[in-house]
């Protein structure tokens, strides 16, 4: 930890976020090394989301910088956001598309793929997540797990270099939230740079390698996750996650 | 009493006139479908217009929309008739006419053109801002996603109500005669001035109209059906 990657996979300078009056994102710094495992935890309204959706631009920050892989994003907004997969809470996949159909959209539309190579690229990530049986399926006829798969094989479809996860399983029962933790498991094993906005404090401490705990916008604690649950600096932090265990 | 009334319904004049009122009825679907052509084109371009984040746009579709959809067909119709092609010939200082059909496509194009936008609209808003963001952070741009992601669940949230608009539209086609398009309506206001019988040449003309809309919407709700049975719709 005492000597970071030359190039992080995600560098965040001084990220503001306003909507009208209120300040949600008060100068956020990170920086993600290539295969780090950064979880976000905070009370609701503290920014994470938020953080993680001006990441890509779906909400325009106020100011900052943001570089993938050393390069700055200036203007190029759809080739950034092709380089960061996003998961949401609501799966958001496309109805009157089927499961593969969902996974090789964006490689067909954005990447201008030759459509077998996407159908081989889609299946492959398909068998990723366990669901290539399902490939021809509608969506409305998979479990709300199965879907979330879907939407995590859809992303990294993309290829991208850091995933995105925006609690991407508060929507889901217990026993289906599992699989798709395990999906999660997975994809932190494999090396994938993910940075995953969660409630799940028993995946943020297990799978981690690093744990940021947002507050009013700020980072208030960061760091590997024995320190932020073992032993908190921040007051907050320790008054949060004494909220969260009981 | 029924037997005389049977006797001045009498279909078979009806049928006597058929060729003529075939002709017709080819006039009614010729400015039909080329009316319903202008006024699709038109909504979906008003339709995304109206929920652009563009102030601008979104305040020219609006008040384009509102325009059309409370100015009567019929008044619509008199003005591209009569007026238009006087503007038109001020403008471009040169004596300009418009025939009867190309006004009654144009007025009924643009008349039905604001009331389908709303329904574009109203379809468009209906798909849920998740699935836009899912193909946002994709990479995907926002022509695609219209095309591809958003106008397909559209469409078929609009299509009830697109054809109810269609079937107005079809009935509205009637009143094309006023400008003197030999529609239906024209033949059989020809037929009854030599024949005086209001009675069956009226009514023979309202069952057509009746006939051919329950027929057509039928046929496009049987094609229709097994959207809503794969579970998506």
């Amino acid at each position: 930890m005492t000597d970071p990657p030359a190039t992080p996979a995600l560098s965040v300078r001084n990220l503001h976020k306003s909507f009208g009056p209120l300040e949600v994102l008060r100068g956020i710094s990170l920086d993600i090394a290539q295969g780090a495992v950064v979880t976000l935890i905070g009370a609701s309204g503290s920014g994470k989301s938020t953080f993680l959706r001006c990441l890509n631009h779906l909400e325009q920050p106020t100011s900052g910088e943001i570089y993938v892989d050393g390069v700055p994003i200036t203007d190029d907004i759809a080739g950034l956001r092709a380089r960061l997969g996003m998961v949401f809470q609501q799966f958001n996949l496309w109805p009157h598309m089927t499961v593969l159909g969902n996974v090789i959209e964006a490689p067909l539309r954005v990447k201008r793929m030759p459509r077998p190579e996407a159908v081989a690229l889609g299946r492959r990530f398909l068998a990723k997540v366990n669901l290539l049986d399902k490939q021809d399926e509608y969506p409305a006829r998979l479990s709300g797990g199965q879907q979330q798969r879907v939407a995590i094989a859809r992303a990294l479809a993309m290829e991208p270099k850091v995933m995105l996860f925006d609690e991407a399983t508060s929507s889901l029962d217990p026993e289906l939230t599992n699989e798709v933790l395990a999906v999660m498991r997975d994809l932190a094993r494999d090396g994938t740079t993910m940075v995953v906005v969660t409630h799940e404090m028993a995946f943020a401490r297990e799978v981690s390698d690093r744990v940021v705990f947002l507050h009013m916008g700020q980072v208030e604690e960061d760091g590997p996750p024995a320190q932020v649950f073992g032993a908190p600096v921040s007051p907050r932090c320790r008054q949060f996650l004494s909220s969260v265990r009981a | 009493m029924f037997a005389r009334l049977g006797q001045s319904l009498d279909p078979a004049l009806f049928w006597d006139y058929r060729a003529t009122l075939l002709a017709g009825l080819v006039v009614n679907i010729g400015i039909f479908v080329a009316s319903a052509m202008l006024a699709s084109v038109l909504a979906v371009a008003i339709g995304v217009a109206r929920t652009s984040r563009n102030r601008l746009l979104r305040g020219v579709s609006t008040l384009y929309a509102e325009l059309f959809r409370n100015t009567p067909e019929y008044v619509l119709l008199v003005w591209a008739y009569y007026v238009l092609p006087l503007i038109l010939s001020r403008m471009l200082a040169h004596k300009l006419a418009i025939g009867p059909v190309p006004a009654a496509i144009l007025a009924l194009g643009f008349a039905y053109s604001g009331f389908m936008a709303e329904t574009v609209r109203a379809g468009l808003l209906a798909v849920p801002r998740g699935h836009r963001e899912a193909a946002l952070a994709l990479g995907i741009s926002h022509f695609d996603i219209l095309r591809r992601i958003v106008f397909p669940q559209a469409l078929r949230r609009m299509l009830p109500d697109a054809l109810n608009q269609y079937v107005s539209l079809f009935k509205a086609t009637s009143i094309v005669s006023l400008i003197s398009v030999e529609d239906i309506m024209y033949q059989v206001s020809m037929i009854n001035v030599e024949e005086m019988r209001p009675l069956p040449l009226y009514t023979g003309a309202a069952l057509l109209y009746c006939a051919i809309i329950i027929v057509a919407s039928q046929t496009i709700q049987a094609l229709t059906r097994n959207w809503h049975r794969r579970g998506w719709a």
